[in-house]
C-alpha cells in the first residue's frame, strides 16, 4: 500500500461495460482503470458480478457492449489463449494428469527456448512459490495450499502483464489463508506484475490491495484505497458490507466552516467535516455512521470530553483480546457495537452496566 | 462370553455387512460363472471318447485347437471382426459422449442418455434380425435405391465383415458412449479454461487436456465392446450367412453337432486366454492414463 502507484499508467481499461445473460443484467456500465503494477481487488457480495467482470478480462466472457483494454490493446476479437493475461482459478485447475512440473510447464510448449532452458524455468517457478523439490510428484496427491502454489507457479512462469486471482484462497483454512495473503502481497512485489484478485472476503481485501473496486448488482459502488474505503465509505452499503458501522439517525441543521452540523440520535448536537460526508446531502435526515473501535466506554475517574454521551451496556461479548459491548445510548432503542482493547487492568463490565461513551474527532460519517 | 454376544459382534462389524450384502450376486456368479468356467477348463484336459467324456488328462486337446489351420483363421477373423467393431463403435461414440457432456444442457443431459439406451428396448436378436432386413438383398436399403434408380441390380451387402461390423457396432454403442460419456462428466470445466489460458488453442485443449482426463473411459469402451464381440454368436450366424464363423460358432459346432466337448473346451479356454491377454496388453499400454486421478 505504500507503492505510490496513482501516477503509474493503466493496464487495464473498462469502458461502459455492460453484460446480459439473456434478460439478466450481470454487467452495467462498468468503467474504471487497473494501473500497472497495482494490487487490484474487486469486491462485492456473490452475484454481484466481480467473477464475471474478472473473466472478461481473461476472455473467457464476451461484453455485449463497451470495451475491455489491456496494456492499450483493444480485447474485443483477442481470444483468451492469446491475452496476455494468466489467471488462479478458485478450483486452481490443476490438470490431475500431469506431474506437478508438467503442470507448471503447460504453457511453455511453444516457448522457443530448449528443453533444459525450459526445465530450469520450471524449477526457478517452483522455487519461487515455495514448491522447490516437488516436481515430479502427481497433482493429486498435493494438498490445497499445495495447489494453490502450483497454479500460481504455472501462470506466473508465463510473465503475464497481468495476473487474475479468482478467489484463490476461499478454499484454504483460515491460518492458511492469512499465511497465503503476506506471500502474495510479497510475491506482487517480487515480480511487479499487475495483480486482479477477485474476493468476496472483506478483509482479505483490505489487507492485499492498493485499491479496491467493491461491487453490487453489477456496478462499482466505490473504487478506492482500502483506508478510504474503511474510513469514508461513500454509501451505507459500502459501509455495510466493509466491516461493521453504527448508524444513528441524524438531522442535518446545516453547515458552516467545512463543518455540517447535525443532530444525531444518541450523540446529541455534533459536528461533521464536509469531507467525512461523501455523497451527503446539506440538509434534512440522515444518518451518521461510525466504527465500533472508535467510541470508547469511558471508565470512573476517566476525564469528562466535550464528545461524549450516556448509555446502558445490552450485552457483552468477550474474544479475549477484545471485548464487544452492545451500548444502548441514551434515547435510541437499537444498541450500537462498541469494540474495546482488554488492556491490562481495564475490567470487562457486566450487562446493565451505566457507562459514559465517547467517540474521537474524525469518527463520525455522515450518509444520506 | 457367550456364542450369542460373540456372534453379535461378528455380525456387527462392517466387514461383515459387506459380505452379507455382496453374497448372494457372489453365490450366483460362482455357480453360474465360476462353476462353468472350472467345467471347461476341465473339459478341456480330458480326452473325447465317442458321445462321452473320458477323464484322463491330456494336452491333446490344445495341441490339436492350435495346429489347426482352420482355428487360427477363424480366431485371426474374430480378432479382425471385434478390433474394427470396437474401432468403428468407439470412434462414433466419443463425439457423441462430447456432444452430450459439453454441448447439452444440464437439464436435458438426462433425457439424452435415455434416448441413448433406447435400442436395449428390444432383444439383442431382433435387432440383429433387423439388419438382415435393412441391408438384405430385397432390403430397405436396396429397395430404396432400387426405387430411386440409382442401381439397377440390388447389392450384396449381407454375408460380409463389413455387414458384421456395422450390426455390431450398432448393438454395442451405448456400452462405449455410457463410460466415455462418464468420464467426460467428471472434468473439471476449469480444466478447459486453464488450457486456453496457458496459451493453447481449443483443439490443444483437447488433446492435451480434454483426450487424457477421458481415456479412463476410452479404455473401459474398448474392454466393453472387444471382449463379448469377440465371442458373438447370433451375429456371424445371421448376418454373415454361417459363411463367416467366428470363434464362438467354432465352438459352437465342437460342443453340439460335433460333440467333441473336451476339443470344444480347449478352443473356447484358448480364445479366453488369447482376448485376456490383448486386454492386459491395452491396459497396461494405457496404464498412465489409468492412474488415481481426483
Amino acid at each position: 500500500m505504500t507503492v505510490q502507484s496513482a501516477d503509474r499508467p493503466s493496464m487495464i481499461e473498462f469502458q461502459d461495460v455492460h453484460k446480459y445473460y439473456g434478460d439478466y443484467h450481470a454487467l452495467r456500465g462498468i468503467t474504471a482503470s487497473i494501473r500497472a503494477g497495482e494490487f487490484f481487488s474487486l469486491l462485492g457480495p456473490s452475484g454481484c458480478g466481480k467473477t464475471t467482470l474478472l473473466r472478461t478480462i481473461a476472455g473467457f466472457e464476451g461484453i455485449s457492449s463497451g470495451a475491455v483494454m489491456i496494456d492499450g490493446k483493444h480485447m474485443e476479437h483477442v481470444p483468451a489463449n492469446q491475452r496476455p493475461t494468466n489467471m488462479v482459478f478458485q478450483s486452481y485447475a490443476i490438470f490431475p494428469h500431469l506431474s506437478v512440473e508438467q503442470n507448471v510447464g503447460f504453457g511453455l510448449r511453444r516457448d522457443p527456448r530448449s528443453e533444459a532452458d525450459k526445465a530450469k524455468a520450471v524449477a526457478e517457478a517452483l522455487e519461487m512459490v515455495g514448491l522447490k523439490g516437488y516436481g515430479a510428484r502427481a497433482a493429486h496427491a498435493l494438498s490445497g495450499g499445495q495447489r494453490q502454489r502450483v497454479a500460481l507457479a504455472r501462470a506466473l512462469i508465463l510473465k503475464p502483464k497481468v495476473l487474475l486471482l479468482d478467489e484463490p484462497l476461499s478454499a484454504l483454512d483460515k491460518k492458511m489463508r492469512e499465511q497465503m495473503q503476506v506471500e502474495l502481497i510479497k510475491l506482487q512485489r517480487q515480480v511487479g506484475i499487475t495483480f486482479v484478485l477477485v474476493t468476496h472476503d472483506q478483509e482479505e481485501a483490505l489487507v492485499m490491495s492498493d485499491r479496491i473496486a467493491v461491487m453490487f448488482e453489477g456496478e462499482i459502488a466505490q473504487l478506492a484505497d482500502p483506508e478510504t474505503l474503511y474510513r469514508r465509505p461513500n454509501s451505507r452499503r459500502v459501509a455495510d458490507f466493509i466491516g461493521v458501522m453504527n448508524f444513528l439517525p441524524a438531522t442535518i441543521l446545516g453547515e458552516a466552516n467545512g463543518q455540517i452540523q447535525v443532530e444525531a440520535a444518541g450523540l446529541g448536537r455534533v459536528e461533521i467535516e464536509t469531507n467525512q460526508a461523501p455523497g451527503a446531502i446539506s440538509e434534512g435526515e440522515a444518518s451518521v455512521g461510525f466504527r465500533p473501535e472508535t467510541l470508547t466506554i469511558l471508565y470512573e475517574g476517566q476525564t469528562a470530553s466535550d464528545r461524549e454521551t450516556a448509555g446502558t451496556i445490552d450485552e457483552v461479548v468477550y474474544y479475549g483480546d477484545m471485548t464487544y459491548y452492545d451500548v444502548r445510548l441514551d434515547g435510541v432503542d437499537k444498541p450500537v457495537r462498541i469494540s474495546m482493547r482488554n488492556v491490562f487492568g481495564r475490567p470487562v463490565l457486566d450487562i446493565g452496566t451505566r457507562t459514559r461513551v465517547a467517540w474521537s474527532a474524525g469518527a463520525l460519517v455522515l450518509f444520506r | 462370553m457367550d456364542w450369542k454376544s460373540r456372534l453379535r459382534r461378528v455380525t456387527r462389524t462392517e466387514a461383515f455387512s459387506g459380505y452379507a450384502l455382496v453374497s448372494p450376486t457372489a453365490l450366483y456368479a460362482i455357480l453360474m460363472l465360476a462353476a462353468p468356467l472350472a467345467t471347461i477348463l476341465a473339459f478341456s484336459f480330458f480326452k473325447d471318447g465317442y458321445l462321452v467324456v473320458v477323464r484322463e488328462f491330456t494336452l491333446q486337446n490344445y495341441i490339436d485347437t492350435w495346429s489347426d489351420e482352420i482355428f487360427r483363421a477363424i480366431l485371426m477373423r474374430s480378432l479382425i471382426v471385434s478390433g474394427l467393431v470396437t474401432l468403428v463403435t468407439v470412434l462414433l461414440a466419443f463425439p457423441i459422449a462430447y456432444y452430450v457432456s459439453f454441448h447439452v444442457e444440464a437439464s436435458k443431459k438426462s433425457r439424452w442418455l435415455f434416448l441413448i439406451t433406447i435400442p436395449f428396448w428390444t432383444s439383442y436378436l431382433i435387432r440383429v434380425f433387423l439388419w438382415k432386413v435393412i441391408l438384405g438383398y430385397n432390403g430397405v436399403v436396396n429397395s430404396a435405391l432400387l426405387g430411386v434408380g440409382i442401381i439397377d441390380t440390388p447389392f450384396q451387402m449381407l454375408n460380409n465383415v463389413p455387414a458384421i461390423a456395422i450390426t455390431l457396432a450398432h448393438a454395442y454403442a451405448p456400452f462405449a458412449i455410457l463410460p466415455i460419456f462418464v468420464s467426460l462428466e467428471k472434468i473439471d470445466r476449469a480444466l478447459l479454461e486453464a488450457g486456453q489460458d496457458l496459451g493453447e488453442s481449443k483443439m490443444m485443449t483437447f488433446l492435451r487436456v480434454t483426450l487424457p482426463l477421458a481415456m479412463p473411459g476410452v479404455v473401459a469402451a474398448v474392454l466393453i465392446v472387444f471382449i463379448p464381440t469377440i465371442g458373438d454368436y447370433v451375429t456371424p450366424e445371421l448376418i454373415g450367412g454361417g459363411k463367416l464363423p467366428m470363434v464362438a460358432n467354432m465352438i459352437q459346432a465342437q460342443m453340439l453337432p460335433l460333440d467333441n466337448k473336451p476339443l470344444g473346451s480347449a478352443i473356447a479356454v484358448s480364445a479366453m486366454v488369447v482376448v485376456a491377454l490383448i486386454s492386459f496388453g491395452f491396459v497396461f499400454m494405457n496404464r498412465r492414463f489409468l492412474r488415481g486421478q481426483k
